[in-house]
Order: C-alpha cells, then structure tokens, then sequence
C-alpha cells in the first residue's frame, strides 16, 4: 500500500459558483482517481515555514481525468477559504494529498434508490455523485434535498437545473431556508420531519441516503430518517463546521 | 515528499509593534479562536459546584451562588494558545486560586494541582504556578459572561503558561503529590508548559 | 443533541470524515469504516461517523452514544501519538 503522499497540482481554472463559493479546477499529474464523496487534505506553506491544513470534498466525478474540482465557500476571517478565494490564480501551484475516506462515498455499484440531503456546501461532494451518476447514465433512481439560505447561495444552479431536467430518474428539491426567490412555489423552510417523509416516500427505507452539511443540519437529519425506521448503515454522514472545515 | 512555499500565502502574522509580547512561534489573533477537547456541557448552574479536594485536610465545594460572592479581581492579561495564536490584551473577572485556598488547610505534600472539568478534562499545574495572583477561576470576559464556548460558566485562567492549562468547564483542583499529566500533557505535550521557553511538545 | 443550545464549539465539532487523511497517514490505509467499540458503553461505531474535535492541541474522537473519548490524535514535528484507550477493540473488514 502506497503512503499518502503530498503532491504538487497546477491551478488550471477558477470559476466563481456563488457570490462567496468558488470552484478551483486542479490539474494533478500523479492522482490514481477517486470515488465519489472522497476528499483531499489541502496544505498551505508559509516562507516562515508555518502551516496550516484543510480538508476539502472533490466535487468532480472520477470520470473527468486528470484534475480535481474542489468547490470552496469563503469563511470570513478564515485562514486558508480567503488565500483561495482572494490570492490563488489560474498557474499557482497548490499542494495537497488524497483522495481520503472510504465511508462516505457512493458510486453506482452501490446501486440505490439514492436520497442526498446538503446543507450550504455540504452539496459538494453529494454533486460528485450526481455527476458521476450522470456520466454513468445511470438510472437508478436520485433526489437531492438541498436546503441553501438565499437563491444567492445556490451552488450549481444551472448544472443542477440541466441535470435535474436531462436526466432519467433524477429530481433535486431545495428549500430556502430565509428567503425564496420570488414566486417560489418550493419549500422556504429548514428541513423537518414532513419535508424528509414527502421527499423519501418514492423510496421509503430501502432508500440509501448521504447527509452532508453543517453539524446541526447532520444530527438533526440523520436523526429523522432512523426515527422513519432507515436501517441507521444506510445512514452515512458527514459534518463539518462552520469554517467549511 | 512535495515541497512548496505556497505562493501569496503569508500565514499568520507577528506585527512590528506587538512583536515584544509575542513569545517565540506565536501569532497574533485579533478574534478568539474557539478550541475544545469535547462537546459543550451546558452543566445548569444550579447543578454547579466547585470543589477543592484531594491532599487537603477537608475538601470544600462552593455551590454557583456561593462561588458569586467571593470575593473578585479583574485583569487584563495576554493569552498564548500551543496552537501557535496569542490574544493580547483580554479582560477577565474571577477569583483568584490564593482567594479560594483561604481557609483550605492542603497537606504539605500536596504540591502539584491536577484542574477536573465538565466532561473529563484535566491540566496539570505546579501549586507554586498558581498562588501569588498567577491563577484564578474566571467566569466573565470582556465585562459579560463567559460564553460556554470558551469554557462558561467558569473556566480555569493561568495566563503565564500556554491556554490549554486554563481549563474549561473547571469544577475543581485536586491537591496531588506528584506532578501527574493531564490530558494533553499525558499525549506528547509538554508538563510545564511556559510559552516563553516554547515547552510545547514533551522532549522541548 | 439539544439544538436549542448548539454553541459555537458544537458548531465546530466534526467528524471522523474529517480525520480520514491522518488516520491513513498512520494505519497505511482508510480507517474510515473501521468500527469501533468504545470502553464507556460498548457502542459500535465506524470511525467515519465518531465526534471529532480536530481544532485543539490533537484531535479527540468521541463516541457518538455516550461521548466518552474513543481516542486521541497528536501530531508533534518529530512524532505522532495515537492514544486509543477509549476502544475496547477495532475492528477492520478484509478487503474483499
């Protein structure tokens, strides 16, 4: 078994998602691939020889070769989400090793009916799923709950659109959480009790569901669905705080 | 393995005009960062009690409301964390170790002090390194109540050695005869712990 | 969890996810669906899926049942200590 390694990626592309999350395109010459729902540990150097570390979900799927996408929410006074979003341009070399973890991660191998539940960014490694399910034209059946605040916190919006509207089998639901956009005939609230049973009754248990979001989102969610009789390993998890970790 | 100074990346900062009060590796912070070992206890204050027992003649325990009436100081002291931050400049209300021990008789052998906190946290600190004004028991900062996140009601204060001796969450001081380590200094941290002298790691 | 009373610190509590790259650093693979048992209750839990306090000196994995700590993460510049106390076992499929 190889040692993680550290490795040198090339920034290839940044394009903006939202007005605070931005998605960095990393090209990596030595990465043997992923699954989706894995992630990377990011290290930033300073010349004084201090470090700081991050870890990061991979938002592309494994089929896009060669690079990593990695979608980034700016945490104001954070110390490694502002140099990403504010210093790092397309050329700048970013350091980083993976891919990490083996719980939270589905592929189509797994099989379904699949339920995602994200919170804010926690939709990120839930979209390498997507993708990845996507470009596996698979059809098992998909549905993302999305909870965001505002329609400005929407990531991926027109790829969600397209996929949701391209796709067999796949429906994304969000639910704005302070304010809709206007006409919204959505839900506006935090996901609750109701919202989870409308949205899993297509599937009922058998679903297998991936919750990923802040902490409070996590446990209350994942509470829910084992309180709707889901067998708790069909449960996976993953939180992370406010500093988009 | 890779090697690369991240380009633009200038990490944290040591400005010229505070660098004196920033002892060797650290780093000025302006917000205050929020560690912790476990969750959150939310302890209900009339469940509260705090304690001196171990090498002492006979232990004394304060409920919350007779801790409120010892008698308090107020400081303004800096504060430098292992994880590389210092705060300067942060104001505290509370009493004083020497304010708790009036009236304690401790065993003459009990000369090291093991802090206990809500939810199982432990710091060991030398008796002499908490008498004199040098430790105190603190439940406000900056004029208000301690916010449970960083360690309300009440959590231990020695700002003269690095913050993970101030424990959170602290409902004693147990009197020990030896210098027995506590729960970051019994996993590679050092016993002592004087930012100062950089005692960080155990061997430093 | 009383959410009514979530902190900061309960906010920035994490999980085992978030320590998967130093687990592998240290066993030589993933360790995220290794289960634990924890000494405190005897409750099952992958490693994925413990509480994790990463900010502090170390990182402490705590049993999502009970919170009892599991075990114990500190990486210093010439050693990493792992403290696993908190386990009465773990327990790690073979690769199939």
């Amino acid at each position: 078994m190889a040692a993680l390694e550290w490795q040198l990626g090339t920034v290839t592309t940044i394009q903006p998602e939202t007005p605070k999350t931005k998605s960095f395109y990393v090209a990596l010459p030595k990465w043997a691939g992923h699954r989706p729902g894995q992630h990377i540990d990011l290290r930033l150097t300073a010349p004084d020889g201090y470090q700081t570390q991050r870890s990061y979900s991979i938002a592309s799927p494994p089929e896009l070769s060669g690079q990593l996408e990695l979608t980034v929410d700016l945490i104001q006074d954070g110390e490694v989400s502002p140099y990403l979003h504010d210093v790092v341009m397309q050329g700048d070399q970013l350091e980083l090793r993976g891919p990490v973890g083996g719980y939270f991660v589905w592929d189509v191998t797994v099989g379904g009916p699949l339920l995602l539940v994200g919170g804010g960014s926690g939709v990120v490694p839930l979209m390498a799923m997507l993708r990845h399910r996507a470009a596996q034209h698979s059809t098992i059946p998909a549905r993302l709950l999305y909870s965001c605040r505002t329609p400005d916190d929407v990531i991926y919006r027109d790829e969600l659109n397209q996929l949701a509207g391209s796709v067999a089998g796949l429906e994304v639901l969000i639910t704005f959480t302070r304010q809709a956009p206007a006409g919204w005939t959505g839900y506006q609230r935090r996901i609750d009790a109701a919202m989870l049973n409308e949205v899993i009754t297509p599937f009922g248990t058998s679903a297998r569901t991936y919750v990923c979001g802040p902490t409070l989102l996590v446990e209350s969610v994942a509470n829910l669905l084992v309180g709707m009789g889901l067998p708790a390993d069909r449960v996976h998890t993953e939180r992370f705080g406010p500093t988009g970790s | 393995m890779a090697r690369l100074i991240s380009r633009g990346f200038l990490g944290r900062r040591r400005p010229p005009e505070v660098e004196k009060r920033l002892p060797p590796g650290q780093y000025l912070v302006t917000d205050f960062p929020v560690l912790s070992a476990g969750p959150t206890p939310h302890t209900p204050l009339d469940r509260w009690s705090f304690r001196i027992d171990g090498l002492v003649k006979s232990p004394v325990s304060w409920s919350w409301p007779e801790f409120q009436k010892l008698p308090t100081e107020t400081v303004t002291v800096d504060i430098s964390c292992v994880t590389k931050w210092t705060k300067l400049d942060t104001k505290w209300r509370g009493v004083t170790v020497d304010t708790l021990l009036k009236g304690v008789e401790v065993d003459p052998a009990g000369q090291y002090v093991m802090a206990f906190s809500d939810g199982g946290y432990t710091t060991n600190v030398p008796l002499n390194e908490l008498i004199n004004g040098q430790g105190f028991v603190a439940y406000e900062f900056d004029d208000k109540p301690l916010p449970p996140e960083h360690g309300g009601p009440a959590r231990l204060v020695v700002p003269h050695l690095y913050f993970w001796k101030s424990a959170k969450w602290i409902r004693g001081l147990r009197f020990m005869d030896r210098n027995d380590p506590g729960f970051w200094e019994s996993l590679g941290y050092h016993i002592h712990g004087d930012p100062w002298k950089e005692e960080r790691y155990s061997g430093d | 969890m009383n959410v009514e009373t979530a902190d900061m610190n309960t906010e920035l509590m994490v999980d085992g996810n978030a320590i998967a790259g130093e687990l592998e650093q240290i066993f030589g693979h993933d360790m995220t669906m290794a289960v634990a048992r924890c000494a405190g209750c005897a409750a099952d839990s992958m490693m994925a899926t413990l509480m994790a306090f990463v900010r502090g000196p170390g990182a402490v994995l705590r049993c999502p049942s009970c919170t009892s700590v599991i075990a114990r993460i500190v990486e210093t510049p010439t050693a990493t200590y792992l403290d696993a106390r908190g386990m009465l076992y773990l327990r790690m499929t073979h690769a199939s």
